[in-house]
């Protein structure tokens, strides 16, 4: 089903609003004030610049053309950090040794697929290095030691975790959750609080 | 793990401890038992183990469902307590913010290796931490098991029995509903009639549970709005006052914030704080130290980087059904029954999604808003046991996420489907779950953060629930299907980590008996989903909390 878009600025007007907690309001704007620039701290720059340029083609943003949502820095710093979510497949290494194999191994794809490396790719290109990692049976020896299955599958729900944790991916999908004070009352069927908004018509 | 200088002399330090268990010893050193076992095996004396300066009478480790409850009762009945818990005490209204990244810190993100076929997805699936522990962050859907969740064995040759009869539970599943305060229909409609109805009404139906009933009377199937442990009108909380009523912001499972939901943090925990429980956050238990005849004599923790004892005279592991074995294996502690970590059991809980023409908005209202248990043992089923319907909303980085895993989207249509989210609702199922070899727990090599082995979970779902997860896809495909929904699609998934310390009637397959008392040191108990023998059929949280109270009343009533 398409749908056509909400209205942009809703939840830049609503965070200034009483309808947002203190606590939300905090974490909300820290994401909005994110600076585009971003030097990374645990990835060596061309393999973070192979990561953004990865983190493109799964959320392509053509509609951002000047600040698209950063995904690429929330990854760098977690490993930086060392912050885990609480479990990991099995059979994937440890987090860093698992993106560092992995970013390789979309590389390795991209030579073998087009004899030149990712970042070089037109997107079309780098759509089918990318679709052979989902496939679970990409080129390269990479692959014979780390599952790409489970890789793809990670790196995929923590980039789309971070996508949608952002304000504006948020107002995107029509969700205004976040302004929840005092209180809904309208949670039946095709009804709705005078804040949240409508489709754009 | 910590020095040994801080150790005092004359405590054992238990990196290898003798076997407790005297027929084994006497089995493992090949030599004939020379007296009778139960002759040999100390019984219950507490007032035997002299107390020192600074013994309290108990220690519980672990503050959820399976820790608070027992705290408040032992603290009431006037002994002296001391709770450690891992994670920090918050301050809801003002810390929990409308907002799933922010409000990780409510999950055990200490990293576990999840293995086997179907690899259980920890942190916010399937752990908790803080004051409060997982309830921080349940949906507080607590229907009571039916009677027959408890004898799967008996009906069915598979799995195992409970040594705990729902007539033993009943009369604390009513206390809890009533003390806690579940919103819920009266009468309800599945299982024996009750002596009290819920204490009040249940909560409104949001869009995903309108929409199931739509369904589900197409297909004559019958719903009920579900219980749920969040206060459909202001509730009077012994030991806090008023609470106030749900203000449906759909948020229970990253943590509620106007103290609506009855987590323990707002339930049992200020009444334990009320009748003098010492409770101590940030305290990660490492050692349990015991004497020479096996019982525990104390714990060492980790409190804000300092490393602390606690002598005591009687210890509730109540660390839930990953950090209780662990705590067991690396202690060696309660082995003898080789079942530690064993019998590892994980609820199927399919969902199946669906697109609805009419606006749904999932995030607000109670997520589990209706049930149903006519698929309690369904006519002609190909599976043992059986399993609950159960409406879903849904918060939409968590929706966001499955969707990547589930469906593998991403790109553009991955942005065009989460368009529309506001048009989304899902059902799912909770369905019983039987041991076998293949699941359990164990320690791996790989250290964590914290310098411990990392826990390896073991799961793969086994023909009973492939079958029953089939026999479900199909009738929440027709549900939808029914009620409109175009687009509908099922994700695989498993929640709550059961059955890795299991009771039983004897220590030789079972780590603790029916009150919670480990068959091999006797001033050690276990008191959360670790000792369910079966998985059940409905969610743990209701029966953790019984079981905890029951445990603290045999307790007590050993001690007279």
């Amino acid at each position: 089903m398409s749908v056509p878009p909400y209205p942009s600025g809703t939840v830049r007007a609503l965070l200034a609003t009483p309808h947002v907690s203190e606590a939300t309001r905090a974490a909300l704007q820290a994401r909005l004030a994110a600076p585009a620039a971003y030097a990374p701290q645990f990835l060596a720059p061309e393999t973070y610049a192979l990561l953004e340029a990865v983190a493109a083609r799964i959320f392509p943003q053509p509609d951002r053309p000047d600040q698209p949502i950063p995904l690429a820095p929330a990854v760098d710093q977690r490993l930086a950090e060392g912050r885990a979510d609480g479990w990991r497949y099995d059979a994937l290494p440890p987090d860093r040794e698992a993106y560092r194999m992995g970013l390789g191994g979309i590389q390795e794809i991209a030579q073998a697929q087009f004899q030149t490396d990712f970042t070089a790719l037109n997107a079309e290109q780098q759509d089918a290095v990318l679709q052979a990692l989902a496939s679970g049976t990409p080129p390269g020896t990479t692959w014979t030691t780390l599952d790409a299955g489970r890789f793809f599958e990670e790196m995929l729900a923590e980039l789309t975790e971070t996508y949608y944790a952002h304000p504006l991916a948020q107002e995107e999908i029509g969700y205004v959750g976040m302004a929840d004070l005092p209180a809904w009352t309208k949670i039946g069927l095709n009804e709705k609080e005078s804040r949240e908004p409508g489709l754009s018509s | 793990m910590p020095d040994e200088e801080v150790l005092e002399e004359g405590v054992l330090n238990p990196v290898k401890p003798e076997i407790q268990d005297p027929l084994l010893r006497a089995l493992v050193a090949d030599e004939p038992a020379t007296a009778p076992v139960a002759a040999d095996i100390p019984k219950e004396k507490p007032q035997a183990i002299e107390p020192e300066a600074d013994e309290v009478d108990c220690v519980v480790i672990g503050l959820g469902a399976g820790g608070a409850p027992l705290l408040a009762r032992l603290a009431m009945a006037g002994l002296k307590v001391v709770a450690l818990e891992a994670g920090p005490w918050h301050n809801p209204e003002k810390d929990f913010a409308t907002d799933e990244k922010a409000q990780d810190f409510l999950f055990w993100n200490d990293e576990r290796l999840a293995a086997g076929g179907d690899p259980l997805a920890m942190g916010k699936n399937n752990s908790g931490t803080g004051v409060g522990g997982s309830t921080l962050h349940y949906t507080a859907y607590t229907p009571r098991p039916l009677p027959d969740d408890l004898h799967i064995r008996r009906d069915f040759g598979l799995g195992e029995d409970w040594p705990v009869s729902y007539e033993e539970l009943a009369p604390y599943y009513e206390e809890i509903e009533q003390f806690i305060g579940v919103s819920g229909p009266t009468p309800y409609p599945w299982g024996p009639a009750r002596r009290k109805g819920y204490p009040l009404a249940p909560l409104p139906l949001n869009s995903a549970a309108q929409l199931m009933v739509r369904g589900a009377e197409k297909m004559g199937i019958r719903t009920s709005p579900a219980a749920n442990a969040a206060l459909s009108a202001r509730y009077y909380q012994e030991g806090v006052g008023w609470r106030e009523a749900c203000t449906n912001r759909g948020f229970c499972q990253a943590g509620c914030s106007n103290g609506a939901k009855s987590s323990m943090d707002v339930t049992f925990i200020p009444l334990a704080v009320k009748h003098g429980a010492d409770i101590r956050p940030n305290s990660f238990v490492t050692e349990i130290e015991r004497d020479a005849r096996g019982y525990v004599t104390g714990v060492v923790y980790t409190q804000n980087g300092e490393q602390k004892r606690q002598r005591c005279r009687h210890l509730f592991l109540c660390g839930g059904s990953v950090e209780t074995p662990r705590l067991l294996l690396l202690n060696e502690l309660a082995l003898t029954s080789g079942q530690v970590g064993r019998n590892l059991m994980a609820h199927p809980g399919l969902q199946v999604w669906g697109t609805f023409a009419d606006e749904v908005r999932p995030n607000k209202g109670i997520p589990g808003g209706l049930i149903s248990q006519d698929t309690h043992r369904p006519a002609g089923a190909d599976f043992a046991g059986g399993y609950l319907l159960q409406s879903i909303g849904v918060m939409p980085v968590t929706f966001a996420g499955q969707v990547a895993r589930g469906r593998k989207l991403w790109g553009q249509p991955l942005r065009d489907y989460m368009r529309n989210y506001n048009h989304i609702a899902g059902i799912n199922i909770l369905g019983d779950c039987l041991p076998h070899a293949d699941n359990f727990l164990e320690l791996a090599e790989e250290k964590d953060a914290r310098g411990l082995p990392k826990p390896r979970l073991h799961f793969t779902a086994q023909e009973n629930e492939q079958r029953m997860n089939a026999h479900a896809e199909k009738i929440m495909r027709g549900i939808w299907e029914a009620a409109g929904a175009t687009d509908i699609w099922a994700f695989q998934r498993y929640a709550h980590v059961i059955g890795t310390a299991r009771m039983g009637k004897s220590g030789d397959d079972a780590v603790v008996d029916a009150n919670g008392r480990a068959f091999d040191v006797p001033n050690l108990y276990i008191s959360d989903n670790s000792t369910f023998p079966s998985a059940l059929s409905v969610n743990p949280a209701l029966t953790i909390m019984a079981l905890s109270l029951r445990t603290a009343d045999k307790f007590l009533e050993s001690l007279k």
